[in-house]
């Protein structure tokens, strides 16, 4: 009996602490809870990046973490997903559309010299001067009143620049931003002190046209051309929706699977339920060590288990049932039941345990989200149906003898009238069986 | 004693009527066939069900609107939007409950959902939507975007085939890891018949409802066949057992029959629970997964009557033809 209380102190111990976990550590939610924007870029090969290199990638992802940032949105993240792949999350996005704009951009700034040696009417040659040599971009205004990209070089930059200016007077520079020609003034004397300015040719730039050229020219170009290959936006309010929505579906499918137990299984259903109860909060503290960030399709994962943690019990509530019916004793009936159903119940949660891991290594984000709350909740339910379930049991009724059978929804007509397996005495042994 | 220990539990007699579970089993599974091929032959994409952006690649953009949309004013959105140069867009008018007013106080009831072809690193598109439906709706709100790469549709879609026959795969070996391998291959093939009764019953919703399938649906699938196998096992499982106390008191169509209504209350309660769980989710719970949801409550209800009906019935039949094979052989 000592042990069977120290194990009831134990769950109560691990209760408490699981629920201050859940009051302590903040809940991770998915972007399709809180709304954001989540897009998954590709890096591109092209005529000269035959493969993407790891390499390639880290400075990729420096740079595309650099525009996100410079987007002035907390809690961003930019991770790799795979080889080539990128997924940046932003939540509470006030703009989706820029921030779509800001990540696909290569952002490549060259300065070329003209063919003819003029003006550049049969084409550009590259100078080796690009966005790599520039230290700082500023937006401005010219005399004339224009919006205007003033660019600070480094050191390198400033001596390459110096070299070409003195080189090219009276010639054209032409700058070009993603091998858009932007503007070509004409160079009229040396520039040694590292500055240029980018003026939007006779048009002149918008203002956000400038100023999104300077977020990118500080951020850096992308090493390597990236583009969108997924993307999905949730409105604020659809996450806020979605969580109230879940919230109550949850609450309600506990609710009916309880009242259900409670009715169909009587006495051991009220047991049943106080674990499921217990199931829930380790569930949701399991959640938020891990973490897991929840979405919906977690969500939905979670109350689906709760249907399935109530399984094991029903395993094991039948087969008490039945050994109660065939006359045992209630402790020998109630131990019968937990072994008894013990294959069955570890069989069939394996198989859900393998489908689960098959999703979660080659499902998407939300699909893994998915089988990972379903493992949580299968293996949790496994201890709490099993072990919390018997501990309270025998703790409730102990060695005594089945004085009301409407407790276990029987009746006293059914007692003795039932099937009965023939145990070898091994078994009878294993099952602690004690006729 | 053996007499009163096989009979007092018999409601259902499997064994006896297996010809009527077989054919009910066909009368389920067939539509759904026919309408799979139907659709393979007829679709563009040569898919057996209506396949969403997930494999197919596209944008979804969607806005919620306040008053209703009727048909009239979805052709001149159409119009208008193909005037601003977007390509083949598709509308649909989507009913909400009110639960999105209630938590935001908007009275949305309308979604209005574009679907375009996928356009990487692509502004002004987004924008020209925006603009159209706002101008004919001042009250419209973006809810949600979608967006999918072709390419990365098809690696969606092969992911999800390898998924499946992977998930076979794990529970055949499993099953005949801890069963033998005519009750783990009789297993798989009612696994089969309720992932095919799924997938049928959403090509009919597809042909009739225009209801397309997503990545999400998969996952479904899968879960299904996962817990339909837990049905199927609970029975064998029990199969089993009866086997090594009975086998010498009761013939095996006695032990079927036994096990079968041994485990009945069993099989039925835990769907139910689950099923319950299940209804919660699809009447309460968010839009974005409600055809996940109805995906597997039609999978875990066909899932309960093959665990029941179609599987222990194949199981018995199949011993009879290996006996009778036996004999002749003798």
């Amino acid at each position: 009996m000592n042990n069977k209380k120290l194990m009831f102190w134990m769950i109560i111990a691990l209760v408490i602490a699981a629920a201050f976990v859940i009051i302590k550590k903040p809940t991770k939610l998915g972007l399709d809870l809180v709304g954001g924007s989540r897009i998954v870029l590709e890096a591109q090969t092209t005529e000269t990046i035959a493969k993407i290199t790891p390499d390639m990638m880290s400075s990729l992802q420096f740079a595309i973490e650099n525009r996100v940032n410079a987007l002035g949105v907390a809690e961003t993240v930019v991770q790799q997903n795979g080889e080539k792949r990128l997924l940046v999350e932003i939540p509470n996005i006030s703009d989706p559309a820029k921030a779509k704009e800001f990540l696909g951009e290569t952002a490549e700034l060259e300065f070329k010299k003209p063919l003819d040696g003029k003006y550049g009417t049969t084409g550009w040659a590259p100078t080796g001067l690009t966005g790599k040599d520039v230290k700082k971009a500023l937006i401005s205004t010219n005399p004339g009143g224009q919006w205007v990209v003033s660019l600070e070089f480094n050191d390198k930059g400033t001596k390459k620049f110096g070299e070409l200016t003195s080189k090219m007077v009276g010639q054209s520079m032409a700058i070009f931003f993603n091998g858009e020609m932007q503007s070509a003034p004409t160079i009229q004397e040396p520039i040694l002190g590292g500055h240029a300015q980018i003026s939007g040719g006779d048009t002149g730039f918008a203002y956000e046209e400038a100023k999104k050229m300077v977020d990118l020219l500080n951020a850096g170009a992308l090493p390597v051309p990236a583009k969108i290959i997924e993307e999905s936006l949730v409105g604020p309010t659809l996450g806020a929706d979605s969580i109230a929505k879940s919230k109550t579906a949850g609450m309600i499918g506990i609710g009916l699977v309880m009242l259900f137990m409670l009715l169909y299984y009587r006495l051991p259903g009220a047991i049943a339920d106080v674990a499921l109860l217990i199931y829930s909060v380790l569930v949701f503290a399991v959640f938020k060590i891990v973490p897991v960030t929840l979405t919906l399709a977690g969500i939905a994962g979670f109350i689906l288990s709760i249907g399935m943690a109530v399984d094991a019990n029903i395993l094991i509530f039948e087969r008490t049932k039945e050994e109660l019916k065939a006359g045992r004793t209630l402790f020998t009936a109630i131990n019968a039941g937990f072994d008894r159903a013990f294959t069955s119940i570890f069989d069939s949660n394996m198989t859900t345990i393998i489908t689960c891991v098959i999703l979660y290594f080659l499902g998407t984000s939300i699909i893994k989200g998915f089988a990972l709350t379903l493992i949580i909740g299968v293996l949790i339910s496994m201890f709490t149906a099993i072990t919390v379930t018997k501990n309270f049991m025998h703790l409730l009724f102990g060695a005594g003898q089945l004085k009301h059978p409407g407790w276990f929804g029987i009746k006293e007509s059914e007692i003795g009238k039932a099937y009965e397996a023939k145990e070898t005495k091994k078994e009878k042994a294993k099952f602690g069986i004690l006729d | 004693m053996s007499e009163t220990v096989l009979h007092q539990h018999k409601w259902i007699d499997v064994v006896k009527y297996r010809w009527v579970w077989f054919g009910l089993s066909l009368l389920l599974v067939v539509p759904g066939v026919v309408a799979m091929i139907y659709s393979m032959v007829t679709y563009p994409t040569h898919f057996p069900v209506k396949v969403g952006i997930d494999f197919t690649g596209g944008t979804i953009t969607q806005y919620s609107v306040t008053k209703d949309v009727p048909n009239s004013e979805i052709e001149t959105l159409r119009t208008k939007l193909i005037k601003e140069g977007i390509e083949n867009p598709v509308i649909q008018v989507l009913k909400t409950n009110n639960a999105i007013s209630k938590a935001e106080k908007l009275n949305a009831t309308t979604v209005i959902s574009v679907k375009t072809a996928f356009k990487s690193n692509d502004k002004t598109s987004e924008q020209k939507i925006a603009n159209v439906i706002k101008a004919d709706y001042p009250s419209a709100e973006l809810v949600q975007v979608s967006s999918i790469g072709p390419s990365l549709g098809k690696e969606l879609f092969t992911n999800s085939l390898y998924a499946l026959g992977l998930a076979f795969l794990g529970i055949v070996v499993y099953l005949s890891f801890r069963f033998q391998l005519d009750y783990a291959v009789i297993a798989l093939v009612s696994l089969a018949h309720d992932a095919l009764f799924v997938l049928g019953f959403f090509s009919i919703l597809g042909i009739f409802f225009d209801v397309h399938i997503d990545a999400l649906f998969i996952t479904a699938v899968l879960t299904v066949i996962g817990f339909s196998n837990h049905d199927t096992i609970v029975v064998f499982d029990r199969i089993r057992e009866n086997c090594r106390f009975l086998a010498k008191k009761a013939s095996f169509p006695e032990i079927v029959n036994a096990s079968v209504n041994q485990t009945l209350a069993r099989s039925i309660n835990t769907s139910l629970t689950t099923l319950i769980t299940l209804c919660a989710l699809y009447i309460f719970g968010g839009e974005t997964t409600k055809e996940f949801v109805l995906a597997m409550i039609v999978g875990i209800a066909i899932g309960t009557y093959s665990s029941i009906f179609f599987a222990s019935t194949l199981l018995d039949w199949w011993r009879e033809r290996q006996e009778k094979a036996k004999g002749a052989a003798a």
